[in-house]
């Protein structure tokens, strides 16, 4: 494809009264021979948009530039179809907004934009979709509780081709092993009936899914769309191709043997929710000691989390599942006397009626810390401190005290069988500055082909990782998704809704593979890395610092792409020292070029430059945003936007430096436990890799602060002159770079 | 704010007593209190009571009886009704004093000074159907006893100027036409009351 650059600057919005247009126009004339460059005074307008189309159209022109608002706005307005690539520069928003009008170095930044942007054509090219062959657009569910059922139906309703794995002989999960359930529907006050059965038959008669039960995954091989699982049945094992997966295992009980200080152990009488669940499939409710119905009965709460020796975290659905059997309770014997002793109530949401309708029943609810359950001869006795009266507080003649233990997710188990390897890997890879790797657990459930471990992997407490706040379904290995409580502790309600979310998203998932595409969070993104495997060296740091575990190994040892799997950050091309991954469109060389096509001005005229490799997702809007509330910042910056800090190739930083830009910043996003990377460690990495250039920096003479990470969230807008400011006068404190003119 | 810290032997939660507030006509209400102070946090006179009115409904709970009887907090209240408008479980909170301060006067828990305004006031409205200031002042003053009337005497200025003023009437007003028939009225009502009660 031969390209045609067509340029088009737009005059609106202030700019024309800013800047000097046909300076402007002559940067893409004569220095990057555009042979199509029009001036507008409204482009996203009509007739506007108009010229460019007849351009396109008549001309051939398949480039466009367009000069005038930031990229995140009108890019419906500027589509002009696939075959058309168009790139903006944003004058209005990051120059003009931000700097002096009418100002020589105000001008010089807006021709600096126009060659980054212009710079890029050379290493462009017009992505081209790789579709796998042979693609499945079915979807395994594994687990047959709640949400593995619900996440089963609401994909075989949409159409699609379920297998649904269950480890026991019948579906049902924690379902099967409950009396009734808490409300799902209005007005939330009473517990509902168990409607197991229902949705059992509804699973049957579904011509679309396909139930394996007493199985297990033995293998999962392969790529988003083209999943090949094994599963295993008895002696017999089946084989799948599905196309996502959907992870819903549940969790389960806290193990209650080690909450002796709660009373566990000390009587029969003292019991777990699912003890006492159990006791009220029966029929009754009575003490598993004489079998007397119940007169008195305490619940304690947070029996073990929220505890920082315990469980750190809250369990989320015990609040609402005790007052649930506190009504069974009082449905049974409404004289009944029911305590809960409690840290905080948490029954969010719609359960406020139900904690209401428990308390108008008579429920005593005492807000206290136990300090002890005590045994005196056949009754048992708590005694705590009462956190609203201020005093000691003691109930006595209890009949059954019931410990709500929280939950914990069935990933966080280590199985005994497949443990022992993981440690000594983790004691091998302490030498090296790298990130710590995020710990697999091999808990048996997926069994993943993938090179970086069979399961997925965990962040905290041993449920999966996912981008909590934006992707909350998509754990590190695209194409399986977390629902229920093996992704977070939550109640059934929000488990139901948690299964239906997933099945969408393995959904798009099929559909946007079936299609070549990016699933998320670059959705549509038709790109996808492709290694010049004749240079490779064999260095495995693309398939070591994936996040995803896209990049496994091929029998010689050569890294092998699995592009279905790729959410297309760059992570590995910014990790390859040999430079040899790239994108059709986003490059090594292409943001080299990007970066050298920045003029630097000769060191007598004292005006520093400085680079900025701004993440795509947070702080490119944050520098936008920045320009919308007209904030000022330094004159000597020049922005360059990346897809993630991930991708930074220090080849990119000594560049820079031996072309005499004298500072280079990093924008990333927050890492750490509570990250904001959409791409979980791209500015870890980033931070990581910096820290071995400053030794080479230092050699060169030069600073190695010149170099410096920082982090912004799409929220700090207004802190963005400070840092720019604050980074800008560091580096004129240093002085010139004095590889200048070299 | 005068929180006495109730007593240092553990608190037992019985029913007993709570049930006896729970009872009252508004007293169910007590039941649904989550503790949650936005009531404490609301009330004008909160500063002048001894519990604020969510310790108040957990000493019910707790089954304090003569802390919760003997304590001012419903006494106190100026029903300006910010708690009940404020109170996210939708508690009439006022409604629930206006019970505590009948069933206190009904159990004899008579010693504030407001239960023997209340009790005055009363009188006086049954006598005639309506209030007469002179009447009230001397029913007050001849319940509360001989140190109470010795401080009203040292109010006799403000009492000789608002008389000037014609804010006290000398004489008693006339009673109401069909005084008779709305004592009839009340005594139903009361009658109802009682019969409701032991809901």
């Amino acid at each position: 494809m031969s390209k045609k650059i067509g340029v088009y600057i737009c005059s609106g919005c202030g700019i024309g009264d800013a800047l000097d247009m046909s300076a402007l126009a002559k940067v893409a004339t004569k220095e990057y021979k555009a042979p199509v460059c029009k001036t507008d005074a409204f482009l996203c307008g009509k007739d506007g948009v108009e010229i460019i189309k007849k351009d396109v159209e008549g001309e051939g022109v398949n480039f466009v530039v367009i000069a005038g608002c930031s990229g995140r706005v009108n890019y419906d307005v500027f589509d002009f179809g696939p075959s058309v690539i168009v790139e903006r520069v944003s004058l209005r928003e990051r120059v003009v907004w931000t700097q002096e009008s009418d100002d020589e170095d105000t001008q010089m930044m807006a021709e600096d934009y126009m060659r980054i942007t212009l710079a890029k054509f050379k290493n462009l090219e017009a992505p081209e979709p790789y579709v796998g062959e042979d693609l499945s657009k079915g979807i395994m569910v594994v687990g047959g509780g709640l949400a593995g059922m619900t996440a089963a139906l609401e994909a075989a309703r949409a159409g699609y081709n379920v297998v649904l794995v269950e480890k026991e002989d019948a579906l049902g999960g924690w379902l099967k092993k409950s009396y009734k359930i808490i409300p799902l529907n209005p007005p939330y006050a009473d517990p509902e009936e168990n409607n197991l059965d229902g949705l059992v038959k509804e699973i049957e008669s579904s011509p679309n899914i396909k139930v394996y039960t007493s199985a297990a995954v033995e293998k999962t091989a392969g790529a988003p769309g083209m999943f090949d699982v094994a599963i295993r049945q008895g002696d017999s094992t089946a084989e799948e191709r599905v196309g996502a997966i959907v992870l819903a295992t549940g969790a389960v009980p806290y193990d209650a043997g080690k909450l002796e200080y709660l009373g566990y152990g000390i009587s029969p009488n003292v019991v777990t929710q699912a003890q006492f669940e159990e006791i009220a499939m029966k029929g009754s409710i009575v003490r598993p000691s004489d079998g007397k119905a119940v007169q008195k009965v305490a619940f304690i709460q947070c029996a073990g989390s929220r505890d920082s020796e315990h469980l750190p975290y809250c369990s989320a659905a015990c609040c609402v599942e005790t007052i649930k059997q506190a009504m069974y309770v009082k449905g049974q014997n409404p004289e009944a006397a029911v305590y809960v002793f409690y840290k905080d109530i948490r029954s969010s949401g719609q359960y406020e009626h139900f904690y209401k309708n428990a308390q108008s029943q008579g429920v005593m609810f005492v807000k206290a810390d136990i300090t002890g359950v005590s045994d005196d001869g056949g009754n048992l006795s708590i005694e705590a401190q009462d956190l609203l009266m201020g005093s000691p507080t003691m109930a006595d003649e209890i009949d059954m005290v019931v410990l709500a233990n929280g939950m914990v997710p069935t990933t966080a188990f280590e199985d005994p069988a497949l443990c022992g390897e993981a440690q000594a890997e983790a004691a091998a890879g302490t030498e090296a500055p790298a990130p710590a790797p995020s710990p697999i657990i091999k808990s048996n459930i997926l069994n993943l082909q993938y090179r970086q471990g069979p399961e997925l992997p965990s962040l905290k407490y041993g449920f999966p990782d996912s981008h909590f706040i934006c992707f909350p379904y998509e754990t590190r290995r695209t194409g399986i998704y977390a629902a229920g409580s093996v992704r977070r502790p939550m109640d059934m309600a929000q488990a139901a809704g948690d299964a239906a979310g997933a099945a969408l998203k393995a959904i798009q998932c099929v559909e946007m593979t079936a299609r070549g595409m990016a699933v998320h969070p670059r959705s549509g993104d038709l790109s996808f890395p492709e290694f010049q495997m004749t240079r490779c060296t064999q260095c495995k740091r693309c398939t070591e610092e994936c996040p995803f575990g896209a990049i496994n190994e091929d029998e010689k040892a050569n890294p092998l792409p699995n592009p279905t799997r790729c959410r297309r950050c760059g992570t590995c091309m910014g990790a390859c020292p040999e430079r040899i991954i790239s994108f059709k469109n986003y490059s090594v060389p292409m943001i080299g070029n990007m970066l050298k096509a920045v003029e630097v001005p000769e060191e007598d005229e004292e005006k520093p430059r400085v680079l900025i490799f701004a993440c795509e997702n947070d702080a490119i809007p944050a520098l936008d945003m920045a320009g919308i509330n007209r904030l000022s910042y330094s004159k000597w910056v020049r922005v360059i936007p990346v897809r993630c800090l991930g991708s930074l190739n220090l080849i990119w930083i000594n560049d820079a430096m031996s072309r005499g830009i004298d500072g280079v910043l990093l924008m990333g996003c927050k890492h750490g436990d509570d990250y904001q990377c959409h791409f979980m460690k791209g500015s870890e990495l980033a931070g990581i890799r910096l820290s071995k250039v400053s030794e080479t920096l230092n050699r060169l003479g030069l600073e190695s602060d010149r170099v410096f990470i920082t982090e912004v969230s799409i929220m700090d807008y207004d802190k963005i002159p400070k840092i720019i400011g604050e980074f800008v006068d560091r580096i004129e404190e240093f002085g010139p770079n004095p590889m200048k003119g070299f | 704010m005068t929180d006495v810290n109730v007593s240092s032997t553990p608190v037992k939660y019985s029913t007993e007593f709570a049930s006896e507030i729970y009872n009252l006509e508004n007293g169910r209400y007590v039941k649904i209190c989550m503790q949650c102070g936005m009531c404490a946090l609301s009330c004008a006179t909160r500063e002048e009571m001894d519990y604020s009115p969510r310790k108040l409904f957990l000493l019910i709970r707790a089954g304090k009886r003569e802390e919760v009887l003997k304590s001012n907090t419903m006494w106190m209240c100026s029903t300006c009704l910010m708690c009940k408008v404020r109170c996210p479980r939708g508690i009439p909170i006022v409604d629930v004093m206006h019970d505590m301060k009948c069933h206190a006067i009904m159990l004899g828990f008579t010693e504030r000074p407001q239960a023997t305004f209340y009790q005055a006031f009363w009188q006086e409205i049954m006598n005639r159907g309506r209030v007469f200031e002179g009447g009230l002042m001397a029913r007050y003053y001849l319940k509360r006893g001989w140190s109470e009337i010795k401080k009203g005497f040292e109010m006799k200025d403000l009492g000789m100027n608002m008389m000037k003023h014609s804010r006290i009437p000398l004489k008693p007003p006339k009673g109401i036409k069909g005084l008779k028939g709305m004592k009839q009225i009340v005594e139903r009502a009361q009658a109802q009351m009682h019969k409701g009660e032991g809901r």
